[in-house]
């Protein structure tokens, strides 16, 4: 695990409203080279919105982003993934109707050729590419879910939960991203099917160099086996961030989560 | 025999059979004998479905592609000559070509991209205007007229662009549609463009060659000089059908596809959802404008009646009808939807409505049309 | 300009614009109750008006000449049998398509306008000829120099205005009113609270178009004269005006009805060479204004979880 000190991602102050409700307050987040840092909170809490606000879904109201080192904040969504950052969602956003390979293509935009005469008159190379393509998602899928990597010409529609959570991580790492965002991946997952997930995050993590990874989960064994450093948000607002034992027995996160007596 | 062999041989022979049911159904003129022909044909198709013959025909289909295709030109080629001394039959054929070309834009447009288009009657119109206009006060080449008819059609759709861009589904519909309303009160309204009367459009020429005088072989042979705007309408929807494979066996057809489904995660992965929106809207409208500029020179004469909002329904419905998304499916939509209202008088009368309801039971009872759109194969047959 | 010209176009204007703000308001609340564009709402106003025509018609066969016996018996047949056209459609063509791309709504709902357009051209007897929609209202007038102020304009704004407060109140200030608006926040949360979601639904469309007969036989009275196209153009500027003003706004709706008429009358007198391009004007400052305001001028509340 190489742990660098070259920030990768920074909030500043980020603070972001829907009317009358403050989504993020004012939030500080620093996450380094090679770290996987977990992000909970309760429900409601700003975890996905914070992704949002990252990957250019939404507009910060205030506060900055910093990526490698450039001021993203406010960069279109496009952009910011150009720039490396590469997530799932929490409601998973497959195309159902699409292939396998179909979908984690998508994520694989900033590889792939879109000009006009490549895709419509150069066939042989742009047959080399896709074929070139293919075998990169046929690794990456093998990793995560090997009898899916014989499947990928079959419309993701066809498979289950699971398997579609699998699909979209792939699509997510597809682009070799500097940073990748996991919305609660494990969610509907049994025990096993957690452990495993990890294993194969941490799997792929080794083959893409310098990624680092933020996880929202409320599976909380997944985030003290596998997180460098947690960051705990309530109401928007950053209430605790350390290793995950300490904050696990922080009294402003319990009584975040339990309530006050 | 090995199972490609059959597949090919049951492709072929559903190709014939095909052509010899074109050739049936355009000649005869008995409205007796044409219900009876289509209710045969209708069984005969649900029969095969059953048998699973449909199953191979579309097997034979994807793994011989070049074969097949090749095959079907060539069998309209045939039925094209059989009636190649009648101009009605002709005419048919010909406009069947132009609209095909003019829906497989349409296609691009919404069956890929999801953009909605109800004003594809007016950019047809606008082709034939251009054709009208130019062929009249100008020297241009026809064949250039052709290519100017699509420029124009992609030029003002891109006036319409910026409120379809900004804009989501429904809204764009909108704007399509008060635009195609607009188009067809502003040619009623003044007169420069002939006014409700319409306009006279000279034929094409290309060369030196007529297209609208008969050719004649010898002393004895008269051909219909309708042959030549089949052919032209031929090349037209062979290089827009080529051209929507293309499109679709590429990353360009996948990031239409990504931003017809989900536009949010589809920028997350740095697809630029303006510039697809904004490619896919001119390149189906350029294909409509060409397909106009011919269909005008054809018919000799336009005038703004054909360029009605339902006019613009009947070529969504065709595109609808065939499976959106779906090439083939477009084809043989066009052929019944042009066809079958000329064959039947009897319901020339009530097409719209039959169209109308035809379009509402697909909608809520087989959505996918008459011959879904399949899983993206880059390369036919190719799987890893 | 002679003042008693200007004052006869804006009367002619608000009239329109009444009309427009009926048809808009209908658009509004099935957008809002179910996201749902229904397109037919035009040719279902075009239905109730030759409904109240065919009403009028039988009861003049049977011998009841009284007008204002007429009025009501074409109203309250127009508007009712809307209201129940409005809810099977919502039954039977909008609902099972909910879970469908929103566009299968759209199509479906034109084509069915079609079919309902088609349907009087070729079923009515000597559909495709326009019928002349009989007067009413009382037909006195009062002159005020050039400007003449009809009677009947002023009755029929007024109705309009009743049946918008009315649905104002019944929006605002009853439970099935509650109903509606919780229904268009959250549909899930609503039926979590025990609201009949289907109920509600076609409650909804009959509402709207029951509205829009209002709205037809109210152009009928005033220009005395019906055709079964009317729908599709009053559709159209109806729709537009609802998406002027804000898609699920209904003031936004009644603004944008009253805005599309000013902007055709302002059309017809500033462009006095021919008031005909007075419809070209208007579509296109609606063109213009949503690359301006994609979401109309009072912005649509659309939430989308991400």
């Amino acid at each position: 695990m190489t742990k660098g000190h070259d920030k990768v991602l920074a909030f500043r102050g980020l603070t972001k409203r829907f009317g009358g409700v403050v989504a993020l307050d004012h939030f500080d987040m620093e996450v380094d080279e090679g770290q996987i840092v977990g992000l909970i909170g309760p429900n409601g809490s700003g975890k996905t919105t914070s992704f949002n606000v990252l990957t250019g879904i939404y507009a910060a109201n205030g506060g900055e982003v910093e990526f490698l080192g450039q001021d993203i904040t406010n960069w279109p969504a496009q952009k910011v993934y150009e720039a490396g950052v590469s997530r799932t969602f929490q409601r998973s956003r497959l195309c159902v109707d699409l292939s396998i390979f179909d979908n984690i293509m998508i994520g694989n935009h900033q590889h792939l050729n879109h000009g006009l005469m490549f895709n419509l008159f150069q066939r042989k190379a742009f047959r080399r590419q896709m074929e070139e393509s293919y075998e990169e998602a046929k690794e990456l899928m093998t990793i995560f879910d090997p009898p899916l990597a014989d499947r990928m010409f079959e419309a993701v529609g066809t498979f289950n939960m699971i398997d579609r959570r699998r699909i979209e991580i792939c699509r997510a790492l597809i682009s070799h991203p500097r940073l990748l965002l996991l919305d609660e991946p494990s969610a509907g997952m049994t025990e096993d099917e957690t452990r495993q997930l990890m294993d194969d995050i941490l799997v792929a993590r080794e083959r893409i160099d310098g990624l680092s990874i933020v996880l929202v989960e409320h599976e909380m064994g997944m985030i003290e086996r596998v997180t460098d450093r947690c960051v705990v948000l309530n109401f928007g607002q950053k209430i605790c961030e350390g290793e995950y034992r300490e904050v696990a027995s922080d009294k402003l996160v319990q009584e975040a989560y339990l309530g006050v007596e | 025999m090995t199972d490609k062999s059959k597949d090919m041989l049951i492709g072929l022979a559903a190709i014939v059979l095909g052509s010899v049911f074109l050739i049936t159904f355009i000649a005869i003129e008995d409205q007796v004998e044409i219900l009876v022909l289509i209710a045969l044909t209708a069984i005969a198709v649900v029969v095969s479905a059953r048998m699973g013959i449909s199953k191979r025909i579309s097997e034979a289909f994807s793994s011989n592609e070049p074969l097949m295709n090749g095959a079907v030109v060539v069998a309209l080629l045939m039925v094209t000559l059989w009636f190649r001394e009648d101009h009605f039959p002709l005419l048919m054929i010909a406009t069947v070509m132009l609209y095909l070309t003019a829906c497989l834009g349409l296609n691009i447009q919404f069956g890929y991209t999801g953009v909605v288009n109800f004003a594809g009657a007016a950019f047809f119109g606008v082709g034939c205007y251009t054709a009208a206009v130019l062929n009249q006060h100008t020297a241009i080449p026809h064949l250039m007229v052709v290519v100017l008819g699509g420029v124009a059609a992609a030029l003002i759709g891109s006036i319409l662009i910026l409120p379809v861009l900004r804009t989501r589904g429904h809204y764009a519909a909108v704007v399509t549609i008060a635009f195609g309303i607009l188009f067809k009160t502003f040619l009623e309204v003044n007169d420069t463009l002939g006014g409700p009367q319409g306009l006279k459009v000279p034929g094409m020429e290309i060369m030196g060659w007529n297209f609208n005088s008969n050719i004649e072989i010898g002393d004895e042979i008269e051909l219909s000089f309708y042959l030549n705007y089949v052919a032209i309408g031929l090349i037209l929807s062979v290089l827009a059908f080529a051209l929507t494979r293309r499109v679709e066996r590429s990353w360009i057809g996948l990031s239409l596809d990504a931003v017809r489904l989900d536009e949010t995660a589809a920028a997350c992965f740095g697809i630029n959802i303006k510039h697809w929106k904004i490619t896919a809207f001119t390149l189906g409208n350029f294909l409509v404008g060409m397909a106009g500029a011919v269909f005008a020179m054809m018919l000799g004469f336009i005038a703004p009646t054909n360029f009605a909002f339902g006019d613009s329904l009947i070529l969504v419905s065709i595109v609808l009808l065939g499976g959106m998304g779906s090439p083939w499916g477009t084809v043989v939509a066009a052929g019944l939807v042009i066809l079958l209202p000329e064959k039947l008088q009897a319901i020339q009368e009530y097409r719209f409505l039959l169209y109308a309801v035809v379009v509402i039971l697909i909608l809520l009872f087989r959505p996918q049309g008459l011959l879904p759109r399949g899983l993206r194969e880059y390369v036919p047959g190719w799987r890893g | 300009m002679d003042v008693g010209l200007l004052g006869q176009f804006v009367a002619n204007g608000m009239m329109l614009g009444m009309m427009y703000a009926l048809v808009a308001v209908g658009f509004t609340l099935f957008f809002g109750v179910l996201d749902v564009i229904k397109f037919s709402h035009g040719d279902v106003l075009m239905v109730g008006t030759f409904a109240g025509f065919s009403t009028y018609l039988g009861l003049s066969a049977m011998g009841i000449d009284n007008a204002f016996v007429q009025l009501i018996g074409v109203l309250v047949v127009a508007v009712c049998s809307m209201a129940f056209l409005g809810a099977v459609i919502a039954r039977y063509l909008v609902l099972p398509l909910k879970s469908a791309p929103p566009l299968n709504i759209l199509l479906i709902t034109l084509m069915l306008g079609t079919v309902l357009r088609e349907a009087v051209r070729l079923f009515y007897p000597d559909g495709s000829n326009p019928k002349p929609f009989p007067y009413l209202l009382p037909t006195d007038t009062w002159p005020f120099g050039s400007f003449t102020l009809r009677a009947d304009s002023v009755i029929l704004l007024l109705g309009g205005l009743l049946v918008i407060v009315g649905v104002h109140v019944l929006i605002n200030k009853t439970k099935m009113g509650l109903a509606m608006r919780a229904v268009a926040q959250d549909e899930e949360t609503a039926k979590c609270m025990g609201i009949n979601f289907t109920m509600i639904v076609l409650l909804t469309f009959a509402l709207g178009s029951g509205v829009a007969a209002f709205a037809g036989v109210m152009n009928g009275l005033y220009y005395n004269e019906i055709n079964f196209s009317m729908g599709l153009l009053l559709g159209v500027i109806g729709f537009s005006a609802a998406i002027i003003g804000g898609l699920g706004n209904i003031y936004g709706a009644i603004l944008g009805g009253f805005l599309f008429a000013a902007l055709q009358t302002v059309g017809a007198v500033a462009l006095p060479f021919s008031s005909a391009y007075k419809d070209v004007f208007a579509f296109s400052v609606v063109i213009a204004l949503m690359v301006w305001r994609p979401t109309g001028l009072i912005a649509e509340k659309s939430s989308e979880r991400v």
